[in-house]
């Protein structure tokens, strides 16, 4: 089957393009996952306007219609291979595993329209490592013409058949600066769950409904905590716009959290 | 008279009551309080024979913010960094100015229109000291102190009120 990596992402929040990300072990991120892609298949091409990004060899599709984002590429996809099935593989999975693509490939349902793994924190299903039957593809175009371009309302509505994710953070992405802090921690330093206390104050603790809780986590960072916390409960507020405190001191997003840690997200302050 | 400055904040100290010997320079140079505060209390702790220059800033509870009229307010705080904080804040102050003592107190919970909701006091030999330690402190409270503020308007509706909206920033 087809891979078709996403690499022509604006990466506005990253303010880089992440395809160009050198990761710990200083391999390129596009490159990691076309090593990825091609221990899978034989079979891999590059979603970008952009070829210079691509190495040699590789076979490049250009949107049809750029800044359509990823139905833009599924949509550029189906004209040029209207009776294949595609794995459609984003640019921003920096824990991504041969085995996560493996097993999707293995446990692909040609019948339902499309095959993917559930979000770990919300579980739904996630378009980005997921395979797209040609059938598909139809409701692209009709998502595209009612301008409609996120991704996931498309995954959802096709009924995909839903795998059981065995490496929890294989789908974790990165948007910002912070997330990719919290990715590379991840890869360089491994993942383990662990309990800390979180303390909510003023619109986080309403949007909470809680003044304070015990939570177990993934994450190494701080930011990747709140990452976590603020994606399960549609938090208000962006990371951006908060600082954070650990055991009782402000902290930098970076901080790495450790069993029974007291952390606090703290939103725009208004004294006096 | 550098050897007259409230001495640095020591840990033990933040649990510790007002008193009212304004000699006791033990006491925090910053305080979150869920009590009414006394001007003339706070006034009197940083009273000083070496000072010439006293300069206070009061913040009230006033009744209209952008144009909507304000029933009351609501102060929150994560009290233990916010002590923190504003104790580095006034020490900040204390080594930025030429001053004999400075103290904040900061109220949390409801407070009615016109009630006082944030105090500043600096003496000093002179008075520009006074002033500009008064406006650094009260400025960087409002921006760097974990306290959060609800204004609840008369019409019913309530929010939160981000420092950047607040008057001055």
């Amino acid at each position: 089957m087809k891979v078709l990596i996403l690499a022509g992402g604006k990466s506005r929040r990253m303010g880089r393009d992440k395809a160009g990300i050198e990761r710990p072990d200083g391999i390129l991120q596009l490159d990691y996952l076309i090593g990825l892609a091609r221990a899978v298949s034989d079979d891999v091409l590059v979603s970008t306007n952009d070829p210079g990004i691509v190495p040699e060899g590789i076979q490049i599709l250009a949107d049809l219609q750029p800044g359509d984002g990823p139905l833009g590429a599924l949509a550029s996809f189906k004209a040029r291979f209207p009776d294949e099935p595609v794995l459609l593989l984003g640019c921003d999975h920096f824990l991504m595993d041969e085995e996560t693509l493996r097993n999707l490939l293995d446990g692909r349902n040609p019948a339902a329209a499309a095959t993917a793994y559930p979000n770990r924190i919300d579980h739904r299903a996630e378009p980005l490592c997921a395979i797209f039957e040609p059938g598909a593809l139809e409701a692209v175009d009709a998502q595209l013409n009612a301008k409609r371009f996120c991704a996931r309302t498309l995954l959802e509505s096709l009924n995909p058949e839903v795998l059981p994710l065995q490496n929890p953070v294989a789908l974790d992405n990165a948007n910002r600066p912070t997330d990719l802090d919290e990715a590379f921690a991840k890869l360089t330093e491994g993942v383990s769950p662990k309990t800390v206390r979180i303390l909510y104050f003023a619109k986080l603790r309403e949007a909470r409904g809680l003044d304070e809780e015990s939570v177990e986590t993934l994450a190494c960072t701080a930011a990747g905590l709140y990452e976590e916390i603020a994606f399960r409960h549609r938090f208000p507020l962006e990371l951006d716009a908060l600082r954070c405190a650990c055991n009782g001191d402000f902290c930098e997003w970076s901080t790495r959290i450790q069993q029974d840690d007291e952390i606090v997200f703290i939103p725009p302050v208004a004294g006096g | 008279m550098r050897s007259s400055l409230s001495p640095p904040l020591l840990a033990a100290d933040l649990s510790g009551d007002l008193v009212s010997d304004c000699r006791n320079y033990n006491t925090p140079m910053f305080q979150i309080t869920a009590e009414p505060i006394d001007s003339a209390t706070i006034r009197a702790r940083v009273a000083d024979p070496a000072a010439g220059g006293f300069c206070s800033f009061e913040g009230w509870v006033r009744n209209h913010h952008q144009g909507k009229e304000v029933d009351c307010l609501e102060y929150e705080a994560y009290a233990a960094l916010a002590e923190k904080e504003g104790a580095r804040i006034v020490e900040e102050a204390v080594a930025k100015f030429d001053l004999q003592h400075a103290m904040c107190l900061h109220r949390t919970g409801r407070l009615e229109i016109g009630e006082l909701a944030v105090i500043v006091c600096v003496s000093s030999s002179h008075r520009d000291a006074a002033f500009g330690a008064c406006r650094y402190i009260i400025d960087e409270v409002k921006s760097r102190v974990p306290i959060w503020k609800k204004e609840f308007f008369t019409d019913g509706e309530a929010g939160w009120v981000r420092c950047d909206h607040c008057a001055g920033h």
